[in-house]
């Protein structure tokens, strides 16, 4: 066998291809847990995000305006679970679920008007690779990344970005403190509600640029579904990463890696052995389970997550 | 972490309503992009219920949705939130598949008992995991089953792709070898009755299923202790009822419904398994739960509304070219009004109607 299906610079292209809409899912998924909202419609929020960015593409030919429309349709989507479970205190699972299936819905039945049966038109204006120049003739380097889309690169900045503004920022030590203790967040001034719509609205931004760099940057289409459940991995690198921006990039890396190989390691025959990749799929959600059980390390979710606030005197 | 029982208040009203509050934003939704919403809701309906046939071939899909629905509710019943109705399902089908199709030379009198044993044990198994993991190490039954749906699924892949189970046939996906003639379950009305009808006998054991749950629940000293727990844990404990020790039962349980719905899809339906296996019954099935205020009535009516849905939005595509995933889109908005009821009561007030009168 040769040891390229491992470790070549094809593997570790794929590796950073496949990270970056879960690490970006995830990411949201930091963001909005730390002020104690669970939002399990991120899969919904990139599944919109990866259409009407397309949508927008095709009707203005402009890049930016197709980026800025793909992320206010998953401002928009989370919206709807901020005023459902802020401020109506609604269940988060089931709002979540709500929107989901609604995303999908909403998604396909559009493309099913707009775009019949042939799919979304071509040559749409697309997301660019960043030419890396003379690194991308290092040997091996350059393989891996010497050509990737510039919405890969921006995840890492959005990484470095997200955890110095929650772990070194005031608004990030507010917005955990949200997340752990809304009671006392509250008796020294913080607004709880308002801090949470503002997170659970960038979660649903993450999340659609995850979604646009699907259908905008790696594929160039949207095709229903196409998300396929993409979001719900990004959870699993959230709980996997403990619930912190460099941890969450780090697993989503990891189940990247993961999806590279069942890839690359497809038909791939170890002395007679025919591997089977599938599996290797099941990784990050077997592998979340055991953190969350404490049997890989120990992820603990904020203190006051997924539990709606009800200010006092109301 | 969080009280997943929402206490849904008594009455028919709220799910009424958001069923009309559904159909009324997908009919506005039908009309912006063009078509006339009444021709869609006709066409939805005799698609649904014009023939002796349609309604059928709706009850085909409410059987699968009343057992998920009923797996779902047993667990909000007790104050779990069972999001993992799909996988329990899809390893129900996969064990009864199996065992069905390795057993296939015995009689029926055997076969059928044993695929049945093999589709409730491997749904019960699994969801016992998600309890067992909730008991002893406090894991949050949510991301449990949201897991597991998905670990499933490429077990499956492999399973039927190039796994054990793969077989050669021509249904053009990957899938496991047919189950043995004694291990089907037969249609209900003749052919010669009703031509092409494809209602087994699947729909007899949903039945039972619904006065099983309902028995469990409300003429056992057990159903009492877990509705005790749902209502609330603390007081529960202090009447003497651990709730943590419940916690492996109940989700058994749930897990035991939902893999008899997979077992009737593959002894009633499609006599084997294969890949894309009965996507979405297990998410519809939290809808049909909630819906039906995880009554066993509810859960009954609501999974024909929604096998209703389910049918005559297929039909609805083909005879007035209106994507069938305009049902989705309704029931998205059926669940949210549902989980949001405090938005439709904070309405009513502001109407200055009492709140009690939607109750």
């Amino acid at each position: 066998m040769n040891l390229d299906v491992l470790i070549g610079a094809g593997v570790l292209a794929a590796t950073l291809r496949l990270a970056t809409p879960i690490g970006l899912a995830a990411l949201g998924g930091v963001i909005t847990e730390r002020s104690g909202v669970t939002n399990i419609a991120l899969e919904g929020c990139m599944l919109v995000g990866a259409f009407f960015g397309i949508v927008a593409a095709d009707r203005s030919g402009n890049l930016a305006m197709a980026i800025g429309v793909a992320l206010l349709a998953g401002m928009l989507l989370a919206a709807l679970h901020a005023v459902a479970s802020i401020s109506f205190r609604a269940d988060q699972i089931v709002i979540g679920m709500a929107l989901n299936i609604l995303a999908l819905g909403l998604t396909s039945y559009l493309d099913y008007e707009l775009y019949g049966t042939t799919g979304t038109p071509a040559n749409l204006p697309a997301v660019p690779s960043l030419d890396l120049g003379p690194i991308g003739a290092i040997p091996f380097v350059g393989g891996a990344i010497g050509r990737q889309s510039s919405i890969v690169w921006a995840t890492f900045v959005l990484v470095v970005v997200l955890q110095l503004f929650l772990f070194r920022t005031v608004p990030g030590l507010r917005l955990r403190a949200v997340g752990e203790h809304p009671r006392a967040a509250e008796t020294v001034g913080i607004d709880v509600r308002r801090t949470r719509y503002w997170a659970v609205l960038a979660s649903g931004a993450l999340a659609a640029l995850g979604g646009a760099y699907l259908s905008m940057a790696v594929a160039g289409s949207f095709t229903d579904g196409m998300t396929n459940g993409r979001g719900f991995i990004g959870l699993a690198a959230m709980i996997f990463g403990r619930w912190t921006p460099v941890g969450a990039l780090a697993a989503a890396l990891v189940f990247g890696y993961g999806d590279a190989l069942s890839v690359s390691l497809q038909g791939a025959d170890i002395g007679g052995f025919v591997f089977p990749v599938q599996l290797l799929s099941t990784l990050p959600y077997l592998l979340t389970i055991l953190a969350v059980a404490g049997f890989v390390g120990r992820s603990r979710a904020p203190a006051a997550d997924g539990i709606p606030y009800e200010p006092e005197g109301h | 972490m969080r009280q997943p029982t929402a206490q849904w208040t008594q009455g028919p009203a709220v799910p009424v309503v958001s069923v009309l509050v559904a159909l009324v934003i997908g009919g506005i939704f039908v009309a912006i992009s063009g078509h006339n919403p009444l021709v869609a809701y006709q066409a939805l309906v005799l698609g649904a219920f014009g023939s002796p046939y349609d309604i059928t071939e709706t009850l085909v899909i409410a059987v699968p949705l009343t057992l998920a629905g009923l797996s779902v509710a047993v667990a909000f019943r007790t104050g779990l939130f069972n999001i993992g109705a799909q996988g329990q399902l899809l390893v129900g089908a996969v064990a009864a598949g199996a065992v069905g199709a390795a057993l296939a030379p015995l009689p029926g009198v055997l076969l059928l008992p044993l695929t049945l044993a093999a589709g409730v044990t491997g749904g019960a198994a699994y969801g016992a995991i998600a309890g067992w993991l909730k008991a002893t190490r406090g894991v949050n039954e949510v991301i449990t089953t949201i897991m597991q749906n998905y670990i499933v699924v490429f077990v499956m892949h492999w399973l039927l792709q190039n796994g054990p189970m793969s077989a050669p046939n021509a249904l053009g996906t990957p899938a496991s070898a047919p189950i043995g003639a004694g291990a089907i379950l037969p249609i209900v009305i003749p052919n010669e009755i009703l031509p092409l009808s494809r209602l087994h006998a699947g729909v007899l054991l949903a039945a039972a299923a619904v006065v099983v749950f309902w028995f469990l629940l409300w003429r056992t000293s057990l159903g009492y202790e877990l509705r005790a727990v749902g209502l609330g844990a603390r007081a529960a404990a202090q009447a003497g009822i651990d709730p943590k020790r419940r916690v492996v039962l109940v989700m058994a349980i749930a897990g035991g419904f939902a893999g008899l719905a997979g077992m009737i899809q593959v002894s009633g339906l499609f006599h084997r398994v294969f890949d894309g296996f009965s996507s979405g019954f297990g998410f519809d099935a939290i809808a049909v739960a909630l819906l039906g205020k995880n009554s066993p009535v509810g859960i009954t009516l609501a999974a024909i509304l929604f096998g209703a849905f389910a049918r005559g939005g297929t039909i609805m595509q083909s005879n007035a070219g209106i994507s069938a995933h305009l049902v989705e889109v309704v029931e998205a908005v059926v669940l949210f009004v549902i989980a949001a009821e405090t938005i439709v009561r904070a309405i009513a007030r502001r109407r200055g109607t009492p709140a009690e009168a939607l109750a």
